[in-house]
C-alpha cells in the first residue's frame, strides 16, 4: 500500500494559507515525517490525506486509486490525533474494537481482536478501564492500537507525542517505530519536533509556506540541507552570509574561510553553514594567521550533560560550537570539510 | 458568606413553607399563621374539573415541548456547531437567542394577531400553545447544547470516529448522542421547569379548554386563601414531577443509546 500526493493544492477559504503543488509518495512500510514551523501546511497535508478537507487541485492516491472524492470513513486510514480522541464513554477494548464494530464484526471476535491489539502495545491488562483512568502515554498506546486494529491502508500520526513529557516521548517514539515496523504500514508523521522526525523517519519532508522545501533521508536534511531555512530548522547551525572570494575561499563577517567552492563562481553570494559539533575547540594558544582559526571569548556556555554548547565571540560575530571538553576555550577552528555553502537568503 | 447563604435560603424557602402550611389551614386571615387543620382544600382541588384539566394540559404541554426541543434543538445545535463558521455562526447564535430578548408579552400579542386571522385561525389550540412554549424554551436548549459541544471538543471525536470507518449515522448513535447525554439531560430539566411555570404567554394564547395550570391557578387567588395555597403547592409538585420525568426520560434514552453502542 502506498500513499501519494499528486500535484495537490488546497487553499483555506478567505486566506492565502494552504498547500501548493505538493507531490509526495510514501512507500509500503515507509515512515515519512513532515516537519515545518506552525502554519507551514504540514497539518493540512494530513487533513487532505485523511479526507477532512478536499484538494482544490491534484489527486490523493491510496495504492494507486484516487480517493480525493471519498469521505474519511471510506479511506481506511488509521489516524492518531494529537489529543488521542479516545471515546471517553467507552472502555479501552470498546475503543479499540470500535472500527471493527462499524464493520459489522461480531462482539466476541471484536473483543478478542481488540484485546490482542491492546497486548501489542502493552495495554491488555487495562482492557476494561475507561480512558479517563489512563496517563497520557497509555492513552497514546491505546490510540495507536485503535488506529491499527482494522488493518488500515496507511497510518497518519498528527503530532502524536507533543502532549507527553520529554522522557516518555523518547519511549513512545521507539514504541511507535516498533509497532509501525511490525505492521509494515505506510506511515505519515506530522511533527514540529525535528529531532523526533530525524530519529524515526525513513524520509523527512521539510515544508515552508505550504510548499515542500526539501525531501530526503534524515541524514540528507541534516548534512546537505537545501537552504538556510532547512539548516536552521533541522538541528543547530552557524549560518553566516558570505561571498566566494576566490577558488576555495569564502569571505564572511568573521573572516575568510577555506572550503570547497566547486559549483560557485567567484563573487557569488552564499550562506556558509557549519554545524556546531564540527567546529574544533582550542584551549591553548591560537594562531589566527592560520585560515579557519579564530581567537575568541565565551559569550554563552550551556551545559547539556554530555556536551557543552558554546557561543564564542570572535571579531565580526559569533561561532557556535559543541564540545565535550570541560575547560575554558580560547578559540576555535573551522576545518574546511565542515563548511557547506548554501544559496544566499 | 454563610450568613448570606442562609438568609438567601430562608428568603427562598420561607414562602414555600408558608404556602404548604396554609394549604392545610382551615382559616387564615389577619393572623401570622393559619389556624385549624383540614384536607378540604386538596379535596376541592381534586374535584375541580378546570384544575384537573389544566393539570393534564400542563403535563401534555411540557412533554410536547420537551420532545419538540429534542427533535428541533439537537439538529439545530449540531448544524451550528458543525457547519456554521465565522459570521454565519455568530448570526445563527444571535437569531437563536432572539426569543429570550423579546418580552413574552410581545410574542403573545404577535401570536394573537397572526393566529386569530381567518387564514390561520389556530388561537386557543393545544398545538399553538406547545409551539409558543417551544419558541420560548428552544434558545436555552440550543445555547446549552452548542456550548457543551464546543467544550467537549465534539468535532475531534467525530473526526476520530470517521477515520475509524463510522459513517454519519453510526457516529451520531455511538459517539455524538452518548457524549451529549448529560447536556441533553440538563437541557430537558431547564425546558421542563420553564414550560411548567410559564404564565404570560399561556395566559394570553391558551383557549378555554387548553389552559395550563398556572393560568387556572391565578383564579384560585380570588377565592379562599387555603385553596390558593393548595393549588400553588400542587404547581410545585407538578414542576418537580415534570423535571424529574423529563430528566429520567433523557437519561433513559441516553442509556438505551449507549447500551447499543457497546
Amino acid at each position: 500500500m502506498t500513499l501519494q500526493y499528486d500535484n495537490v493544492s488546497y487553499t483555506y477559504s478567505g486566506g492565502t494559507a494552504g498547500v501548493f503543488d505538493v507531490s509526495l509518495e510514501i512507500g509500503r512500510g515507509e515512515l515519512l515525517a513532515i516537519i515545518g514551523a506552525s502554519g507551514s501546511g504540514k497539518s493540512t497535508l494530513l487533513k487532505l490525506l485523511a479526507g477532512f478537507v478536499k484538494p482544490d487541485r491534484g489527486r490523493i492516491l491510496i495504492d494507486g486509486h484516487d480517493v480525493g472524492h471519498l469521505a474519511p470513513e471510506a479511506r481506511r486510514l488509521g489516524v492518531v490525533f494529537q489529543n488521542y480522541a479516545l471515546f471517553p464513554h467507552m472502555r479501552l477494548w470498546e475503543n479499540v474494537a470500535y472500527p471493527l464494530k462499524v464493520r459489522g464484526i461480531s462482539r466476541d471476535e471484536r473483543r478478542s481482536r481488540a484485546v490482542e491489539m491492546l497486548g501489542r502495545v502493552g495495554m491488555h491488562s487495562r482492557a476494561d478501564d475507561l480512558p479517563a483512568a489512563l496517563s497520557g502515554g497509555q492513552q497514546q498506546r491505546v490510540a495507536l492500537a485503535r488506529a491499527l486494529v482494522f488493518e488500515p491502508q496507511g497510518l497518519l500520526l498528527d503530532e502524536p507525542l507533543s502532549a507527553l513529557d520529554a522522557g516518555l516521548r523518547m519511549e513512545m517514539r521507539d514504541e511507535i517505530l516498533r509497532v509501525q515496523r511490525q505492521s509494515g504500514i505506510a506511515t505519515l508523521l506530522v511533527t514540529h519536533d525535528q529531532e523526533e522526525a530525524l530519529s524515526i523517519a525513513d524520509k523527512v519532508v521539510m515544508m515552508r509556506d505550504g510548499r515542500l522545501v526539501q525531501i530526503g533521508t534524515p541524514r540528507d536534511l541534516y548534512e546537505t540541507p537545501a537552504d538556510a531555512s532547512v539548516a536552521a530548522f533541522v538541528g543547530q547551525s552557524n549560518l553566516w552570509p558570505g561571498e566566494v572570494s576566490g577558488d576555495g575561499m569564502v569571505s564572511t563577517d568573521i573572516g575568510t574561510l577555506s572550503c570547497d567552492t566547486a559549483g560557485w563562481a567567484p563573487g557569488a553570494k552564499v550562506t556558509v553553514l557549519v554545524r556546531p559539533e564540527r567546529v574544533e575547540p582550542i584551549t591553548g594558544g591560537v594562531d589566527t594567521a592560520k585560515p579557519g582559526e579564530f581567537a575568541g571569548t565565551m559569550a554563552a556556555d550551556r551545559y547539556l550533560g554530555p556536551v557543552r554548547r558554546l557561543d564564542l565571540a570572535v571579531a565580526g560575530g559569533f561561532i557556535r560550537l559543541e564540545t565535550h571538553l570541560r575547560e575554558p576555550l580560547t578559540g576555535a577552528s573551522i576545518p574546511p570539510g565542515a563548511i557547506r555553502l548554501l544559496p544566499p537568503t | 458568606m454563610a450568613i448570606i447563604a442562609i438568609a438567601y435560603l430562608i428568603f427562598l424557602v420561607a414562602p414555600m413553607l408558608l404556602l404548604a402550611l396554609g394549604s392545610f389551614g382551615e382559616s387564615w386571615s389577619g393572623t401570622l399563621l393559619p389556624t385549624g387543620f383540614t384536607w378540604r382544600w386538596y379535596q376541592e382541588l381534586a374535584t375541580d374539573p378546570s384544575f384537573r384539566r389544566a393539570f393534564v394540559t400542563s403535563l401534555q404541554v411540557v412533554a410536547t415541548t420537551c420532545i419538540l426541543n429534542l427533535l428541533i434543538g439537537l439538529p439545530l445545535a449540531y448544524a451550528i456547531q458543525a457547519g456554521a463558521r465565522g459570521g454565519v455562526r455568530v448570526a445563527a447564535r444571535i437569531v437563536t437567542l432572539l426569543p429570550v430578548a423579546a418580552p413574552e408579552l410581545v410574542l403573545a400579542f404577535g401570536f394573537i394577531l397572526v393566529f386569530s386571522s381567518d387564514a390561520l385561525p389556530w388561537l386557543g389550540s393545544f398545538w399553538l400553545l406547545a409551539a409558543g412554549h417551544l419558541v420560548l424554551t428552544l434558545p436555552y436548549t440550543v445555547t446549552a447544547l452548542v456550548a457543551d459541544m464546543e467544550q467537549l471538543g465534539l468535532d475531534h471525536y467525530e473526526h476520530a470516529a470517521a477515520t475509524l470507518g463510522a459513517p454519519f449515522t453510526a457516529r451520531l448513535r455511538d459517539v455524538t448522542l452518548p457524549l451529549l447525554r448529560p447536556s441533553l439531560l440538563s437541557a430537558m430539566l431547564t425546558v421542563a421547569a420553564l414550560s411548567i411555570g410559564e404564565f404570560q404567554l399561556s395566559n394570553l394564547i391558551s383557549g378555554f379548554l387548553s389552559r395550563t395550570y398556572p393560568v387556572v391557578l391565578l383564579q384560585a387567588f380570588y377565592g379562599a386563601t387555603g385553596f390558593a395555597c393548595a393549588a400553588t403547592v400542587v404547581l410545585l409538585l407538578l414542576a418537580a414531577v415534570a423535571s424529574l420525568t423529563s430528566g429520567l426520560a433523557a437519561q433513559f434514552a441516553g442509556s438505551l443509546l449507549s447500551r447499543r453502542a457497546t
